[in-house]
């Protein structure tokens, strides 16, 4: 009897294959042309950036799909325009400075090259508080970076943060020497360091909407987990705060629930997005996005190695110790490196120790030019 | 006057005293004439006045004689003369030996067996007549049973019978049999106790009784009054077959209610099931217009309902959640339940507070006569239960406990879930307490408990609490009630505790305390009243999200405890007008008080429930009435027959309920909130209209019913797009009032006996909802009309058992349904630094449809009966097929790429055994 149960208990576990299938429904490309609109009014000194663009069906291989030849204009609730001009980059739309008065609302009105209008509601102009700090916080598995800001008016409340993260970081070997296509020659330009970056791809919000201030204290931005590679040397962040209004918090905090959390069991489920942009013509047509109006503010942390002493970094890639790449005539060498799949790092006795690109070139993932702010 | 009162025992012990007597009879001598006028007299007297008026001295025993009346006038007549026409007629025996007269009352075979038979015989009568004492206990259907005060005029009027239908074998009530007559076509059945109450005419009857599950029987009685009749069945294996009585089935096709189900366990168990463990609610999920969302996922929908619209009741005790471990398995536990009643239709009217359905979960009361018990050993679970008497016979208990060892079950989960640890138990205890003939205590209690951790340091537990008592007591043949008064209690906790600095506790509690009182009362052949009172007092924290540890720096915060009052009143009548057409119609008025202390949101009316039109708040006190909703509740049914065998019924039914569940999760999640309406959310409102026809086929071996309905639902919770529904202190903006409605038809085929037994059901059923009112602000698919999460079109089933032998059993079952609908991301586009996609309207895609087979082989230990311990064992497969089917499908962002998945639960065939041992 016992023996009976124990086999069928390791036939029940053997039979159990995978129970997570990609899945690609059937789905009608009726709805799958949508106009995409990304952007804000920027109403002070720096330049408004609207990005058009058209959803694409699931199953594309590519998301990119501009929007061209549409022609946008700011207008003000008291009739006055400020047109945006398109840019050389496809989809992309902009204006310099516009200086608005905060004491007006603003719309944008898009005419596409197919001549439908989509209009935006009439927003109201948000100022961003300036950004009191950005700190962080070094914990056991990470580093945890927070902001602090404030609005003494009580006025700002809701809140969307953007960032770009900035990072030394190394290859794993430091190559002296270099394939110049002909020979190995010393190296000109290290490829050892290196600065990587990021821009933030997960919505951040913050409200102050359940305090009796408008305070925001120590608001999670982002965590980086100590095995990063962003933390093997020094890491900036240059964080970006836009206010929004109610509205427009809502449908980030909907779009953030419905894109960014799906998936395990208890996920809620996912919902449809309502923005505020309208095709003038047919208000049934669904337009994503929101046009908000204000102005942005920013701030840029450094933090040393220093700070974080015990975080053990894990290299991306796998790195076998190098080789020894034994030459005796050029057509060796170029047998070697003439792909550029691997990299002469020093010499050795009987040629030079080679290594893979991705073990020994910084700029697989970075740039190894110094970024102007750096310090 | 000295008399020798007759001890029981002393009586039956003097065999050959009474030989003796029997023997002396012979010398029975003339006395003088007597002249005596008895009307309606009772035995002590007519002894006074015979022995007033001779010189013999009776001796006889007024237990037995005290129900008699006797009626007789004569003149001048001989002692033997008066004895005769006095005692013959209502089965005394009367014997003189010298001066003294015996009176001995038996059935009219002892005075001839006393005088013509040997000792033996004798004897067995004797001991006979010390049973008739008792309320007579009715075993064998050959046999015919005297009842009632007789009187040796034997007219055909009206008298009511009454007793209890119990198991032979253990003493345990049988609930829910259907006993009539032949001759006078009226029919009771036995209540949860097994008490029945039935009017029949004086007289012979045969009384058929049918017993959900067994086969049919019947006993005669010959009627002289009222009386008692405990009617003892045997088990079936015991028991010959019957042909004849076949087709004198009671069926379906006969009681008023409609949309009723009734399952035992013994039928349950048949079913194949997940594991090899029977499980109550799946086999619920078999029967039409039953579904659930998935296949792991907890609680059920009836007819278009939510799964909150769903009173789940275990021995009286409200359950709110009725699974383990997302639903893989039923909270109840297989070896104690004794039955099941789901009720999607009808819904009786001493129920309420839920719109869709009642399901009854009934606990066997224990063994009274001696000690038994069971375990069982399967893949995943161990049971042991326990039962026996406590004192001789009055006192019984039953306990049941399960265990669960299935920390490897998560390993059939997809892999992101594999380092994930889970565990259950659950206990129930049950005491049975039968104090006299006319009252009854019955206590249970039932705790359970799951913890688990889903691959992350996150650990989630829950348990639901409960504790009844109940006490029945018997008026008299017309008039019963029982009260019942309990305690109830769910409560989930979701713990961190990885990070000192993040640690945290969630918690969530709902507990009521309730008291019913239910009386039944029987007037005549014709009317059936039913009236009584419940009231609950509810009391809910909403939850609480509280640091734990010294490091952490979690703020508190927690939500105020919520408490309100349900009441309700309810009478109700089955009248059967005539013998082809009855009807039942009941009323319940219920009366909901939200109470303080509370702080209550109040906003602009006519405006949308939004934080910006937030007017005011305002403080009430401790127990202060904050709100009061009230309103009646309809429920009629009623029953025609065209033959004996074809029926039409149709049904009413009107109800409110007073709490919600908040889940925008597609099944009940352990992290689901329950809601007490409030003066921003009001109770939802249902009705249903249902008609059904009924078939039987073959002498009532085959049932067919169609049944259709047609229900609306008004102030259903959903909840607006991208609501959050944990720790929020403005629930009212967040969810939306919709309204829905559903309609279906139904169609079941049942076979209950011969080799060949199961059921098969198909259903299409569609439920729609649309939020309409303007004043909530944005509106889900612009207003349209939008499935439910659990709508499924087409549904069919088929569960089947066959018998080779009798300790043979093959079952199978085969589940098709539409899939539930989804909603779809149809489109992707890039923003804010990420691809991200764009999703249909709500629920207008669905997931594949779904189809499963299981197969099971049981074979059962011999069935010798002095055997210590009896074995069976259950192997089988579940879903056969393999079929992937879809639990959900899902998209995700992964580095920056959408890609879809579709998550199966059991997506291979799945083998199990498992063993089990009764002692």
């Amino acid at each position: 009897m016992k023996n009976l149960f124990k086999i069928c208990f390791l036939f029940a576990i053997v039979a159990i294959s995978s129970c997570k299938e990609a899945y690609n429904p059937v789905v009608t490309a009726n709805n799958s042309n949508l106009l995409v609109v990304e952007g804000i009014i920027n109403s002070g000194v720096d330049s408004t950036i609207i990005k058009l663009s058209r959803t694409v069906i699931i199953a594309n291989k590519t998301v990119l799909n501009p929007e061209t030849g549409a022609t946008l204009v700011v207008e003000s609730d008291a009739n006055e325009t400020f047109p945006l001009k398109e840019d050389l980059k496809k989809g992309t739309y902009f204006a310099l400075a516009l200086n608005l008065n905060s004491a007006k609302k603003y719309r944008l009105k898009i005419s596409t090259s197919k001549g439908v209008i989509y209009l935006s509601d009439y927003v109201e102009v948000k100022t961003s508080p300036v950004i009191d700090e950005v700190n962080y916080e070094v914990k056991s598995d990470g580093l945890q970076v927070n902001l602090n800001t404030h609005d003494a008016t009580n006025k700002s409340i809701y809140y969307r943060w953007e960032y770009k993260e900035t990072w030394i970081f190394h290859a794993k070997f430091i190559s002296t020497l270099e394939w110049d296509g002909n020979s190995i020659v010393p190296r000109k330009i290290g490829i050892h360091e290196c600065w990587g970056n990021e821009n933030s791809s997960k919505i951040v919000l913050g409200t102050t909407s359940k305090l009796t201030q408008d305070v925001i204290f120590k608001s999670p931005i982002t965590f980086i987990p100590s095995t990063s590679e962003k933390l093997s040397d020094t890491y900036s962040i240059l964080v970006k705060q836009y206010t929004l209004t109610k509205e427009a918090y809502e449908f980030w905090q909907n779009l953030k629930k419905s894109t960014e959390s799906l998936g395990s069991i208890f996920d809620a489920q996912p919902s449809q997005l309502t923005g505020n942009i309208h095709n003038a013509d047919n208000q049934q047509e669904p337009v994503i996005g929101y046009i908000s109006v204000g102005t942005v503010e920013q701030k840029r942390i450094f933090v040393s190695k220093d700070k974080f002493p015990n975080f053990r970094m894990v290299y991306p890639y796998e790195c076998m110790e190098p080789s020894i790449a034994t030459i005796k005539s050029p057509g060796d060498a170029k047998q070697y490196f003439g792909d550029f799949t691997s990299i002469p790092i020093e010499n050795a006795p009987t040629g030079v120790y080679a290594s893979s690109r991705q073990c020994a070139d910084c700029t697989v993932r970075g740039t190894n030019k110094r970024p102007a702010f750096w310090q | 006057m000295s008399r020798y009162r007759f001890s029981i025992k002393l009586f039956c012990s003097s065999i050959l005293l009474l030989f003796s007597i029997s023997i002396c009879t012979a010398y029975a001598q003339k006395d003088n004439a007597i002249s005596v006028d008895f009307k309606q007299s009772k035995i002590s007297e007519v002894i006074i006045d015979l022995e007033s008026k001779s010189s013999f001295h009776f001796y006889y025993d007024p237990k037995i004689m005290d129900s008699l009346s006797f009626t007789l006038k004569a003149e001048n007549k001989s002692i033997v003369f008066v004895l005769d026409n006095l005692f013959k007629s209502v089965g005394v025996n009367y014997t003189i030996f010298k001066k003294d007269i015996f009176l001995t009352k038996n059935t009219q075979l002892v005075v001839q067996e006393i005088t013509n038979n040997p000792v033996s015989q004798t004897v067995k009568n004797i001991v006979d007549l010390s049973q008739s004492v008792k309320v007579q206990q009715a075993v064998t259907p050959n046999k015919l049973y005297e009842i009632g005060m007789k009187t040796n005029e034997l007219k055909n009027i009206p008298a009511i019978l009454s007793g209890n239908l119990k198991e032979a074998s253990t003493g345990k009530p049988i609930a829910g049999a259907v006993i009539s007559s032949q001759s006078s076509n009226v029919q009771a059945t036995t209540n949860q106790s097994g008490y029945y109450t039935i009017e029949l005419l004086t007289g012979q009857n045969i009384l058929d009784i049918k017993t959900p599950g067994r086969e049919d029987t019947q006993r005669q009685v010959m009627l002289y009054g009222n009386g008692k009749l405990n009617i003892e069945l045997k088990e079936n294996i015991l028991s010959l077959k019957e042909v004849e009585i076949l087709a004198n089935k009671v069926s379906n096709t006969k009681s008023v209610e409609m949309g009723v189900n009734r399952l035992d366990i013994k039928t349950i168990k048949k079913v194949p099931s997940l594991f090899g463990e029977p499980d109550i609610l799946r086999v619920i999920l078999t029967l039409p217009g039953v579904q659930t969302v998935g296949e792991a996922s907890t609680g059920f929908n009836v007819r278009g309902g939510s799964t909150d619209q769903n009173l789940i009741l275990l021995n009286d005790a409200t359950i709110y959640n009725p699974s383990h471990f997302f639903g893989f398995f039923s909270a109840f536990n297989p070896d104690i339940v004794k039955d099941v009643e789901l009720y999607k239709s009808t819904i009786p009217e001493n129920y309420g507070g839920r719109l869709a359905s009642v399901l009854e979960v009934t606990n066997r009361t224990g063994d009274k006569k001696k000690f038994t018990g069971s375990a069982g050993i399967g893949l995943i679970t161990s049971r042991f239960n326990i039962e026996g008497p406590i004192d001789n016979g009055k006192t019984s208990f039953i306990f049941g406990g399960r265990v669960t060892y299935s920390n490897w079950l998560l390993k059939l989960l997809p892999k992101d879930y594999e380092q994930s640890k889970a565990s259950f138990y659950d206990l129930n205890i049950g005491i049975n307490h039968q104090l006299n003939e006319k009252n009854e205590i019955n206590i249970s209690g039932y705790y359970s408990k799951d913890d688990f951790k889903l691959n992350t340091d996150t650990s989630y537990n829950y348990s639901n609490q409960n504790g009844s008592i109940k006490w029945k007591h018997t008026f008299n043949e017309k008039l019963n009630v029982a009260f019942t008064a309990g305690f109830d209690a769910y409560d989930y906790s979701i713990n961190s505790n990885s990070n000192p600095i993040n640690a945290y506790k969630l918690g969530f509690k709902i507990s009521q305390t309730n008291f019913k009182t239910d009386f039944r009362y029987k007037i005549g052949d014709k009317h059936q009243f039913k009236f009584g009172l419940s009231a609950i007092y509810y009391k809910l924290n909403p939850g609480s999200f509280v640091p734990v540890g010294n490091e952490s720096l979690v703020t508190a915060d927690i939500l105020p405890a919520e408490q309100a009052l349900e009441s309700a009143i309810y009478v109700g009548d089955e009248f059967k007008v005539t013998e082809a057409f009855s009807i039942n119609a009941g009323l319940r008025y219920s009366l909901y008080n939200y109470l303080g202390p509370q702080t209550i949101n109040n906003y602009a009316p006519n405006l949308p429930v939004t934080e910006d039109n937030l007017l005011s708040t305002t403080q009430y006190g401790d127990k202060k009435v904050i709100d009061t909703y009230k309103g009646p509740e309809i429920r009629v049914s009623g029953r025609y027959n065209l033959t004996k065998d074809f029926s039409v019924k149709a049904s009413y039914n009107t109800l409110r309920q007073y709490i919600h569940l908040l889940s925008n999760t597609t099944a009940i999640a352990p992290t689901d909130i329950w809601k007490l309406s409030d003066p921003n959310i009001k109770p939802q409102f249902g009705s249903q209209v249902s008609l059904g026809l009924y078939k039987n086929y073959s002498a009532n071996t085959i049932e067919t019913s169609v049944e259709v309905y047609y229900k609306k639902l008004k102030d259903y919770l959903d909840y607006k797009s991208g609501a959050s529904l944990v720790l929020n202190h403005a629930i009212e903006r967040d969810v939306v009032n919709t309204n829905g409605k559903a309609y279906g038809i139904e169609f079941l085929m049942k076979k209950n006996t011969g080799k060949l037994t199961g059921w098969m059901s198909y259903a299409y059923s569609r439920t729609m909802l649309r939020t309409e009112d303007l004043e909530q602000g944005s509106l889900v698919n612009e207003g349209s009309f939008y499935p439910a999460n659990h709508d499924k079109p087409h549904a069919f089933n088929f569960t089947g058992n066959y018998a080779f032998k009798q300790r043979y059993h093959l079952s199978f079952n085969v589940t098709y349904s539409t899939g539930r609908p989804i909603t779809l991301p149809i489109a992707k586009y890039y923003y804010a630094g990420s691809e991200r996609v764009y999703y249909s309207d709500r629920n207008a895609y669905r997931i594949p449809d779904y189809f499963r087979t299981d197969i099971s082989f049981n074979i059962e230990g011999n069935y010798k009966v002095n055997q210590r311990f009896r074995n069976s064992f259950t192997m089988g497969i579940y879903n056969v097929t393999g079929r992937k089917n879809a639990y959900s499908t899902y998209f995700t962002q992964e580095n920056g790429v959408i890609s879809g998945y579709k998550l199966s639960i059991f997506a291979s065939m799945l083998p199990f055994v498992s063993y089990n041992i009764k002692f």
